[in-house]
């Protein structure tokens, strides 16, 4: 275990609704900030949160059916369960990321589980950020991420789950947790590679060979996923160098 | 505080049942939280009487609450008794008294609950205000109505205490018509009047033999007991009339030591009065209820009761009140041997204290010549209201009375016309339409608490327990209204409303599934548009619309990361 002289930064999003008592008793390298609903803790923001320099960021919610805004909390859940894998493929490691949904009437004081999750960052060390030598490509991770994040395709997945798995969609069709999670594993690995792809070539045009040493897959997966950028209007062809395409990002959004 | 008070408001159910409109929804919520004292504080802005109402409204926000719907009410009125019984818990609680703004001085004659409500409204707007009581002690019927198993004395005590802490004036022993008139009170400054006296009065059977020695009304009855006057109770009591009254004098009775208690209806039990709690408690008590019966005669030997003589009754189509009129059963005359008869069919006002100006000549119509909806009458700055006005209602009734004459008094002490607080509406906003989210909503919490209708020290025994279980109760609370402002979370949540960028959006239809009270709809052009009214600034949508498109008014994407990178720079 790696001891460093700094104390980890952990960030605390706390929904207003949970009541810890006239004073809230967390760690002292703790940062809470209360927010309507933790639901509202958009996935973007907990990104940015980690690529500005937080080691752990925890979310607490109120417990199932206490939300005072009906399920807020079970998005957020939701959501931290995509962000976890978004976090795995950036390099960051879902453990720095916590949600926990608590009540003071059954599960007793709130610094026990602060505590917890401090500790729980002690033993993963402080992020991957300060250290020198991974720091660019974590941040182009974290940049590839948070993008991944703000577009239409995971957000509208995400906001859709609950229609999905729980209610029905338009044509009275259900889809199963595990289906579902298939399917967001699927789209969440796509898209984060998409946008790895865009951020690369944002300064410099790159070759698919070159992007596919890059990312470490295989060179038609890269194709495959830059054709569907391409229609997308992602990317586009910067010139042909030889007999190779160089691909350059196209400014969106 | 220039504007009228009320305004258009849009109330969740059981706010806009109540005739206080007391902020159901925010103090619920803030039992949720654990935040008892302000939920006390909450119901103070409302109504003075947040012990009081606790123990012996009739509740109609019960009746109203959306919960119905999935299983049970919220108990409402439980949680406000212990709210207050838990204020109370660390001694009396005192209120701050209010500077007086005006110089108008104003009368109010009667410490009933109209009057004082009256009075407290007009002393927190900055008036000096004077109540004036005929009885010894303030506090109308709640003090000399309702006998003290049901409520407390002290806790009246307590509550017109606070009254008076904020800056009322309280005169007892003062009676009206006697000892002050309008035209006395003229010449000592007073600008305007409140007259709300109540009905004091109990009605009379007008059947043979009501003068006979042991035939006491139901209210001179509880009267005489709350002052303390030697009384003596019969061994075999009749108490007539269904009730709540008539199920306290029974009660009362019972427990004074008479041997039996007959209580006679002329209906059903389904048509009677009395709010159906109260009658298992009298049957708890031994109390027996005789039903379809009315009294024909009262017998008497030596001039004192001996029997009463009914005749059965029949019900027949309903009537005009919607219940079904008895119809008496000719040759089925039987009596009830008893030594004490107690009528309590009702309350009538004493019009000989009022001035004859205010009373309706017209046979059939009302009894007092007033706009009901300002409470004005035609002697220019004097008001009625409460029983008085309306006939005997409820304590709550009595509230909403009072709060209204405080807002004519005002206008009408400000020169302009009581009508201009007349333009409010009261709308009610729900959410609960959806039933996919009334179920999500309910899923967890399914059993009500026992409603707690406890004595006082049983409850205090009680209270420890209950601060967790009222803790879980107020959370079966839909929330199902707009914002409730029930300040709770004031810097983050105030407020705060979503707004929709038309041009970004898409019409996913992501943030109209996604937001928890149904305030986001497709409009016509497929762009999706705020309801402000329901909207409660959660921000759920803005943190999942796939374009953007969804900003916070006030915690905006940015305000949120502003904060958290001064927080990590440090």
């Amino acid at each position: 275990m790696e001891m460093e002289a700094e104390p980890p930064k952990i960030v605390c999003f706390m929904c207003n609704w949970v009541f810890c008592g006239e004073e809230l008793q967390v760690p002292y390298n703790f940062n809470v900030f209360r927010v309507p609903c933790i639901g509202r803790m958009d996935p973007v923001l907990i990104l940015e949160t980690f690529a500005n320099g937080a080691d752990g960021v925890m979310l607490v919610g109120c417990k199932p059916a206490d939300c005072h805004f009906v399920d807020g909390n079970l998005h957020a859940e939701r959501a931290v369960k995509m962000l976890k894998k978004l976090l795995n493929l950036a390099g960051l490691g879902h453990g720095r990321l916590k949600i926990i949904l608590f009540s003071p009437l059954e599960d007793g004081n709130f610094d026990k589980y602060a505590k917890e999750f401090s500790e729980e960052i002690w033993v993963l060390g402080s992020s991957p950020l300060k250290n020198a030598e991974l720091a660019p490509k974590i941040t182009a991770n974290l940049a590839a991420a948070k993008n991944a994040a703000s577009a239409f395709r995971l957000r509208v997945l995400l906001g859709r789950e609950e229609e999905l798995t729980e209610l029905e969609n338009a044509y009275g069709e259900r889809i199963s947790e595990k289906d579902y999670d298939a399917l967001l594993d699927d789209i969440v690995n796509a898209e984060f590679v998409r946008y790895k792809i865009h951020y690369l070539t944002r300064d410099k045009p790159l070759s698919v060979r070159q992007l596919a040493e890059m990312l470490g897959l295989k060179p038609s997966i890269v194709l495959r996923h830059i054709t569907n950028m391409r229609r997308k209007g992602m990317i586009s062809m910067y010139r042909v160098e030889g007999n190779t395409p160089l691909y350059k990002a196209l400014e969106v959004h | 505080m220039e504007k009228p008070q009320l305004k258009i408001r849009k109330l969740p159910p059981c706010r806009a049942a109540c005739p206080a409109h007391v902020n159901v929804q925010a103090y619920v919520s803030l039992i949720q939280r654990g935040k008892f004292r302000e939920a006390v504080e909450i119901i103070r802005k409302d109504l003075p009487f947040p012990a009081i109402c606790g123990r012996v409204c009739f509740s109609p926000c019960e009746d109203a609450c959306a919960r119905v719907n999935v299983d049970q009410s919220v108990a409402i009125r439980g949680l406000k008794r212990l709210v207050a019984d838990i204020e109370r818990e660390q001694g009396r609680v005192k209120g701050e008294p209010v500077p007086k703004k005006y110089s108008e001085k104003v009368a109010i004659i009667g410490a009933g609950p109209a009057g004082l409500t009256a009075a407290y409204e007009l002393a927190k707007m900055g008036y000096p205000v004077t109540v004036f009581e005929r009885m010894p002690e303030p506090g109308g019927m709640m003090r000399y109505g309702i006998p003290n198993f049901r409520l407390e004395k002290f806790v009246v005590a307590n509550e017109i205490a606070y009254i008076q802490d904020i800056g009322v004036e309280i005169k007892t022993g003062v009676e009206f018509g006697k000892d002050i008139t309008l035209e006395g009170l003229r010449e000592e400054g007073y600008k305007a009047f409140f007259i709300a006296i109540g009905a004091q009065l109990g009605m009379k059977l007008n059947v043979p033999g009501e003068d006979l020695e042991g035939v006491i009304s139901a209210v001179d009855f509880l009267r005489a007991l709350a002052t303390g006057k030697p009384l003596r109770v019969g061994e075999r009591v009749a108490v007539i009339g269904g009730g709540n009254t008539a199920m306290d004098a029974a009660r009362t009775a019972k427990k004074l030591g008479a041997k039996e208690v007959i209580v006679l209806y002329r209906r059903s039990r389904e048509e009677m009065p009395a709010h159906p709690h109260e009658v298992e408690l009298a049957e708890k008590d031994g109390v027996k209820f005789y039903f379809l019966v009315a009294p024909k005669r009262i017998i008497g030997e030596n001039g004192k009761v001996k029997a009463i003589e009914c005749i059965r009754m029949r019900l027949s189509e309903p009537d005009e009140s919607g219940r079904r009129r008895p119809v008496p059963i000719s040759f089925s005359e039987h009596q009830y041997e008893v030594d004490m008869v107690i009528p309590a069919i009702g309350q009538v006002v004493e019009t000989s204290a009022l001035p004859q100006e205010l009373l309706n000549k017209d046979k059939g119509g009302m009894l007092i010549k007033y706009d009901p909806q300002t409470l004005e009458t035609r002697i220019p700055g004097v008001f009625v209201g409460g029983d008085l006005a309306t006939g005997p209602a409820s304590i709550i009734e009595a509230v909403g009375a009072g709060k209204r004459a405080a807002i004519s008094i005002h206008l009408y002490l400000r020169g302009r016309d009581p009508k201009e607080g007349l333009d409010e509406t009261i709308e009610e906003v729900t959410w609960v339409k959806d039933w996919n989210m009334v179920n999500k909503k309910a899923r967890r919490y399914d059993a009500p608490i026992e409603k707690p209708h406890l004595s006082l020290e049983e409850a205090m025994e009680y209270l420890m327990q209950l601060k967790k279980k009222a803790r879980f109760e107020a959370f079966r609370c839909l929330g199902c209204g707009p914002c409730a402002e029930c300040l709770a979370g004031v810097e983050l949540c105030e407020g705060d409303k979503a707004v929709v960028d038309e041009v970004k959006c898409v019409g996913c239809n992501v943030c109209a599934v996604i937001c928890p009270v149904g305030a986001i709809k497709k409009n016509d052009r497929g762009v999706a548009q705020v309801n402000e009214d329901l909207c409660k600034g959660c921000g759920l949508c803005a943190a999942r619309c796939p374009e953007n498109a969804i900003a916070m008014r006030k915690l905006s994407a940015e305000a949120i990361m502003a904060m958290i990178s001064t927080a990590l720079e440090r």
